[in-house]
């Protein structure tokens, strides 16, 4: 919960080009058909171009403000980006994460600095709830590689306290039709790999 | 002594142009500023010319100024809107040689179609404005206002208005500065805003903004002149004359240097008066400062807040008020220093900037012009990204079209073909034409790179005059860049930029061809055609990690430990094939990844 209210932040982050909008549109709509009130700030323009991006939503009874600087949840469709969320978190946060995707930044490609590891123990260290997900796998499984973002929905969907027909619901309103197949088996696998919410 | 010249303010502010040293001057007409562009011309040593609007004009002087050259630019009130994008963005960059904005008001609308009150973009771009008074001081205040420009790195709005520009005055001459021209260095963390870097420069300015505050209560321009009467006046420019001429025996606030305006130097006049007027055509400007501080004053309730004021007005306007009792004696309110947004933390991970698309052809073009020793003046859009290393490919951006202005400016403060510019299409018909005119009318050097993706990239691919393509997805006819530059009478040759060798080619024939010279390089946006045209296979045996691949900054080459790989983002594009020289890249044609 945000300092501020009954409010729930997420913070949802990637490489442009992966399909964050996507990911953060099926969790709005989701929450929408909880029945809260949804609002959401999205990253367009320059930072799709292979950047960091980021999106937010934030659900609850009653929702003022599009943004929080600190997200109770974070959910990164690559590893690099899950340490960055790491940084985004309070104790007692979440991270869910496509820890298995790696997307090399230019200065790693270029042996500048080093791609960071372990983030277990990054997360532990901080008392940060983490959730590892194999997300490029289960989208493989699905199909497309391109379905990380939706697999990864998938599997993040076990912490939110929404109803499986939400999900449904949010899917449906979400992603367009012509892709809505793979995606919706994307996530399923998704939701059916946790075993024990985080 | 010389006899003083009897000069009209325009004429002063061009002879005091030539005596701070300024090697260029540059203008769109518009009454009532056109005379110092008129002036300058005459005047030996600065390069004058006309451009096509003030935006090219602004955009053509910050070219020359980034050549290290002290500039002048000049403009109507109006003209000052059209010019005030790259305004916003260049009070960011700042300045190399001194940039000098004569924005030259209409209050009564003499000759314009509003009346509009130019301080205010002083404010909003948060550079500093003078305002000279007479014919006298706008020969002087130039010279004070390159000094500005320079310490501060600031552009500096010089304000006239009409009877200023239009009214005549002697001038004793100074003597002749000689600065040196100022070497251009490039630094993009200075010259290229994008978000980045912007970010820094905006916490600059602010920063510079309250320098300038202290400044402006030190500065001999903001002069208080002591009366003999129990009430003082605050008034800048030629409105300054009139007050005095209305009430010699009052005390008077001049400010010449008026943004930021002197608060102490205003709270010092209340210590000793009993009673203020603020005096100022148009907008109640410095009252509202004088408001913001609480103290009491009588402004625009007396003094008309439209048209042309004269002193017998103004003495009509306030004498009244001399009869009625004088108001409580309050204490000013200073206003606090802004706080700056904290910055984020320090982070050891790893940046992850927006990047030049694996397979984007119009790598190619960065690749080729960076075997040539040019400035390369780029603009708005995604090739803004050949900025970025390994590429590191661009100089400068300022704002929307921008580049073929800078770059004018810049060769011919220079006297050659020293930059070039690199605009994409859809940029191009936002606002490269009408530099690319004015280049041309000019007789500018230069090479103009436009990088056609047929689709306005960036903003995620809308269509543009050149694909014809309108919101609805219906087609209009489609212009082509070759015919409108043919049209123009500019040389041009349109090159596909998958051909690299072609590019290469093109390009060193321009640089070495006197003049200005287009090249349009076309190839569709990678994102929208998503080819996967194959991928790129390594000989390790051949590869030495010469870097020649990793140089054109492809996110799917990645350096081993004495080899390079290639990741399956390769879209087989073949570019990294073409610059290397032992033969180690073969491009493997199909489906099949590495």
């Amino acid at each position: 919960m945000s300092a501020t209210s009954d409010t729930t932040t997420v913070a949802l982050i990637g490489v442009g080009g992966q399909g964050i909008l996507l990911a953060a549109a099926i969790l709005a709509e989701t929450a929408s058909a909880e029945g809260l009130e949804v609002k959401a700030s999205e990253v367009h323009g320059m930072a799709q171009r292979g950047g960091s991006v980021l999106s937010t939503v934030r659900f609850g009874p009653r929702v003022f403000s599009p943004v929080f600087r600190r997200p109770d949840y974070v959910i990164a469709t690559e590893l690099l980006e899950g340490f960055r969320g790491l940084d985004m978190l309070g104790e007692g946060g979440t991270l869910v994460c496509a820890a298995t995707t790696r997307i090399l930044p230019g200065s790693v490609l270029r042996r500048e600095q080093p791609y960071p590891d372990d983030l277990a123990a990054a997360a532990g260290a901080r008392g940060i709830g983490l959730l590892a997900v194999d997300a490029e796998g289960l989208a493989r499984e699905a199909g497309t590689v391109r379905a990380v973002n939706v697999a990864l929905m998938g599997a993040a969907s076990s912490v939110f306290p929404f109803a499986a027909e939400s999900w449904q619901r949010g899917l449906e309103k979400a992603v367009p039709a012509k892709i809505f197949a793979v995606n919706e088996k994307a996530f399923s696998l998704g939701r059916d790999s946790v075993v024990t919410p985080a | 002594m010389d006899t003083p010249l009897f000069l009209m303010g325009n004429e002063a502010i061009a002879y005091g142009a030539a005596r701070a040293g300024a090697g260029f001057a540059c203008a769109y007409p518009g009454t009532p500023s056109t005379e110092i562009i008129e002036t300058a011309a005459g005047l030996g040593g600065i390069h004058a010319q006309w451009c096509v609007n003030e935006k090219v004009a602004l955009e053509t002087a910050v070219g020359c100024s980034r050549a290290g050259v002290r500039t002048l630019v000049a403009m109507k009130h109006v003209g000052l809107n059209v010019a005030a994008d790259p305004l916003l963005t260049l009070t960011e960059t700042g300045v190399n040689g001194g940039l000098v904005i004569v924005s030259s008001d209409d209050p009564g609308m003499n000759s314009s179609q509003n009346e509009q009150d130019s301080r205010h973009y002083a404010r909003f771009a948060k550079i500093p404005m003078l305002e000279p008074s007479n014919s006298q001081e706008a020969y002087d205040f130039v010279a004070e206002a390159f000094a500005i420009s320079e310490e501060f790195d600031t552009p500096v709005l010089l304000r006239s208005s009409t009877k200023l520009s239009h009214g005549r005055g002697q001038v004793v001459q100074g003597e002749r500065l000689e600065p040196e021209r100022i070497e251009y260095v490039k630094d993009i963390t200075k010259h290229l805003m994008v978000p980045q870097w912007a970010r820094l420069r905006t916490r600059f300015i602010i920063e510079r903004l309250q320098r300038l505050r202290e400044r402006s209560e030190s500065s001999p321009l903001n002069v208080l002149l002591e009366g003999t009467a129990d009430f003082g006046i605050i008034s800048s420019g030629v409105v300054h004359q009139y007050a005095r001429e209305a009430f010699p025996e009052a005390w008077h606030l001049k400010l010449g240097l008026s943004y930021p305006p002197p608060y102490h130097k205003i709270a010092d006049l209340y210590e000793r008066v009993s009673r203020v007027f603020v005096v100022e055509e148009l907008d109640p400007f410095i009252e509202d400062h004088v408001r913001m501080l609480g103290l009491p004053v009588v402004g625009k309730e007396a003094i008309p807040a439209d048209g042309e004021l004269e002193p017998d007005v103004v003495f009509a306007a306030l004498e009244p008020y001399l009869a009625t009792e004088p108001p409580q004696r309050r204490s000013p309110v200073f206003p606090p220093a802004p706080r700056l947004a904290e910055p984020a933390p320090e982070s050891e991970l790893p940046v992850r900037p927006p990047v030049l698309c694996p397979g984007c052809r119009h790598r190619s073009v960065f690749t080729a012009l960076k075997r040539h020793k040019l400035a390369a003046m780029g603009d708005i859009g995604c090739y803004m990204l050949g900025a970025d290393p390994p590429l590191n490919a661009l100089d400068s951006s300022l704002c929307m079209g921008a580049s073929i202005g800078m770059m004018a400016g810049f060769n011919q403060a220079l006297g050659r073909k020293a930059a070039a510019a690199v605009i994409g299409d859809s940029t191009f018909f936002h606002s490269g034409i009408t530099p690319l005119i004015s280049a041309s009318y000019n007789e500018a050097d230069g090479l103009v790179m436009i990088l056609d993706n047929r689709t306005t990239a960036m903003t995620g691919h809308q269509g543009t005059p050149g694909s014809g393509v309108r919101p609805d997805l219906t087609e209009g006819p489609a212009i082509t860049i070759q015919e409108l530059c043919e049209g123009i009478h500019v040389r041009c040759t349109t090159i596909d930029a998958k051909d690299y060798q072609a590019i290469v080619d093109g390009i060193k024939t321009e640089v070495a061809t006197p003049g200005l010279g287009v090249i349009v390089a076309q190839a569709p946006c990678a994102l929208l055609v998503r080819e996967k045209n194959g991928t790129v296979l390594v000989d390790d045996e051949r590869c030495n990690l010469c870097g020649l691949c990793l140089a054109i900054g492809c996110p799917a080459i990645a350096p081993q430990a004495d080899t390079v790989s290639i990741t399956e983002v390769c879209t087989g594009c073949g570019l990294c094939v073409e610059v290397c020289k032992r033969g180690a890249l073969t491009l493997s044609l199909g489906e099949e990844a590495s």
